[in-house]
């Protein structure tokens, strides 16, 4: 395989694998919160707050493969 | 005629505008280098003193304008204060209101006086540079209008981090005492060699919670700017207007999403400095 088409390859398999774990992690965990504010609605502010910072938390494992593909495009 | 008709009217008559413009040949074929939209070129050339390059570059030149942006709302607020607010003054009182009660109270058990500055100016400082970057400014190749943001370059996020990550370990160990907060690191009651396993990896996780902070605001303020950027190359790419007119109404959909992402990429990295500088404040173990 030529250099350039591995590279462009690995590219894309490193977000598209990389992007399923953290996806599936944000649905189960908004489709919760969102069981939770419906089940208690007056704690909804408290669990929006830490659903936030799951979804960062979270999110980062995403970024991280976009910035492989990213290196890998542009800098290998 | 009654107004469903007309609705039915618009549909199919935009279909076949739509179907007309795939018989149109398209322009001229261009190459399209997307990475090089990114590049942090220099603008104005300035001279090195030791090891720092003082050159205004594409991003400095954002964090300029960010700057001057927020200086300049800072002062007509003050000296437009009412005690019954106006809509601008009551956008304000809201962003107050949102990292006064939203983020510091709701988050950190003590010391919200203290760092309710720190974490307040960086979350006005991160919304407005990421907002900015969605106006097309003229800082592009021969001055062309394009995307950028002073948060899409990873020097001003890791300098950000950097600075929630000093203040977390300083505010800990003001308060705790140097010995008592590192040792604070694993908790007291493990057995011993059980308790300097954890006492590293802690030491790990909190190195990676420097790059997680800057690595997350500056892949999705990059990552926003680059589907744009693909979304408007394409259109050359397919050489058709038909293609074009989609891809462009496709833009706006994403242009919509970035907005919202620009906030809710600020109020990530407020609440997660809060929690981290509340976290070394009030150690759990």
């Amino acid at each position: 395989m030529d250099k350039e088409a591995a590279k462009l390859l690995g590219a894309g398999l490193a977000m598209g694998i990389g992007a399923l774990g953290p996806g599936l992690g944000l649905g189960l965990m908004i489709g919760k919160a969102l069981e939770s504010i419906a089940r208690q609605p007056e704690v909804s502010g408290d669990v929006r707050t830490n659903m936030f910072i799951g979804i960062g938390v979270t999110e980062a494992v995403a970024l991280y493969a976009f910035v492989v593909a990213l290196i890998l495009i542009f800098v290998a | 005629m009654k107004r469903k008709t007309w609705v039915w009217l618009f549909v199919v008559a935009s279909l076949v505008l739509w179907g007309l413009l795939l018989l149109v040949p398209g322009g001229k074929k261009q190459e399209i280098q997307i990475a090089k939209e990114f590049e942090p070129e220099v603008l104005v050339k300035l001279p090195t003193v030791g090891p720092f390059d003082l050159s205004i570059t594409k991003a400095v030149a954002y964090l300029l304008v960010a700057l001057g942006v927020i200086v300049v709302l800072s002062f007509v607020i003050n000296r437009t204060l009412k005690t019954h607010p106006g809509r601008f003054q009551y956008a304000v009182e809201a962003i107050y209101d949102l990292t006064r009660s939203g983020i510091v109270d709701s988050v950190m058990k003590s010391g919200a006086e203290t760092w309710f500055p720190y974490i307040g100016s960086v979350f006005v400082f991160v919304l407005v540079s990421n907002l900015i970057g969605l106006i097309p400014l003229p800082f592009g190749e021969h001055h062309q209008p394009s995307f950028y943001a002073a948060t899409a370059n990873l020097y001003c996020t890791a300098g950000l981090a950097l600075c929630t990550f000093v203040f977390t370990h300083a505010a800990g160990m003001r308060k705790n005492g140097v010995v008592h907060y590192f040792g604070n690191w694993a908790p007291p009651s493990a057995p011993p060699v059980l308790k300097q396993l954890i006492w590293v990896i802690h030491a790990v996780s909190e190195i990676f919670r420097l790059v997680s902070l800057s690595v997350r605001l500056f892949a999705n303020m990059l990552a926003g700017h680059a589907i744009l950027a693909v979304f408007f190359a394409m259109a050359l790419i397919f050489q058709s207007y038909a293609a074009a007119v989609l891809l462009q109404g496709g833009s706006v959909l994403i242009y919509l999403f970035e907005i919202f992402v620009a906030f809710i990429q600020a109020f990530i990295f407020a609440i997660l400095s809060a929690v981290y500088i509340g976290g070394a404040l009030d150690q759990e173990h």
